[in-house]
């Protein structure tokens, strides 16, 4: 399956150039970095001693997905075609979709539907027994980092998307909390273990040192 | 090509499923980092009262590292497959 996630050279990320940085929801954002108390999320992320690095990743990515789908899920109604015709993380920053099997060129679309896209492609590597094998003594396969890897890339798109474009029904659904939490968890994961590429975390740059400068 | 699938992963979640779910959920990490701990240190404890070999002792701490393994595993699998039948 290598070929699906070997190094296409990312036509489906566009940064834009020459615009300014930070909109209304992007400081929105930056005044409300509040999360739930809760002990050592840094702790928590660390393989523990002895545990298959692969094991551990599929376990949290899993986890990651539940987390961010229902988040989304709390947000559908304000996601539409008319308030998002393009997936978006702030004017700076737009994607379009390609899985590099059913979708090989990249279409510009409209964010529930990219999310739609997204999840589903998740979903689907997730329930595939060959990537993520679910019985006990069944190995994962050799290049499963990477299939993680861009998992959990695109995932980070969908809080991007929400951080930028949708704080503020987040605030009014008072999850802002909830989402700071669950988005410092896995910044703190993909951080550990070198998951995502700097540059894909750009949207959400100002945003990741302001939650992780505290417990650094 | 038809590309959009019927069956979508996104479905609608009232905020206060989610909220109660990350709540758990946080509390949960932290639990399962400490009694991952506390089982590994349990463990160490019983071996310094036993006379085993240094090779018995290592036969027992991976087959408490394999346990905690299946168990991440089993956990995944259960996570994947029932979280969103039906919350
Ligand atoms: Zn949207």
């Amino acid at each position: 399956m290598s070929f699906l996630f070997g190094n296409r050279n990312n036509k489906t990320f566009k940064p834009k150039k020459n615009i300014p940085e930070g909109t209304h929801q992007y400081d929105l954002m930056q005044h409300a970095a509040v999360t739930l108390g809760s002990g050592n999320l840094r702790l928590a992320v660390m393989l523990p001693e002895g545990e298959d690095q692969n094991e551990w990743v599929a376990v949290n990515t899993v986890d990651f997905f539940n987390q961010i789908n229902m988040l989304y899920g709390t947000i559908t109604e304000f996601c539409t075609e008319e308030t998002c015709p393009v997936m978006s993380a702030g004017p700076k920053y737009e994607y379009h979709w390609a899985d590099g099997q059913a979708v090989k060129k990249p279409i510009k679309c409209s964010a529930p539907k990219y999310i739609d896209y997204l999840m589903s492609w998740v979903q689907d590597q997730l329930d595939d027994e060959q990537l993520f094998p679910s019985k006990i003594g069944v190995p994962f396969p050799r290049n499963f980092l990477s299939i993680a890897k861009t998992i959990l890339k695109r995932l980070f798109r969908v809080y991007a998307h929400i951080y930028h474009q949708h704080f503020k029904e987040v605030m009014q659904l008072s999850e802002e909390a909830h989402l700071n939490t669950s988005f410092k968890h896995f910044i703190y994961f993909v951080q550990e273990f070198d998951l995502i590429e700097r540059r894909e975390l750009a949207p959400l740059q100002e945003l990741i040192d302001k939650l992780t400068s505290k417990d650094r | 090509k038809e590309i959009l699938r019927r069956d979508s992963s996104v479905r609608n979640y009232s905020p206060q499923a989610y909220k109660f779910y990350m709540e758990q959920h946080v509390e949960n990490l932290i639990k399962n980092y400490t009694q991952r701990q506390t089982r590994k240190l349990q463990l160490e404890k019983e071996l310094a009262k036993t006379s085993l070999s240094a090779d018995a002792q290592l036969q027992m701490r991976r087959m408490l590292q394999q346990k905690e393994s299946n168990y991440i595993r089993m956990k995944r699998s259960k996570m994947n497959k029932d979280m969103f039948e039906r919350i």
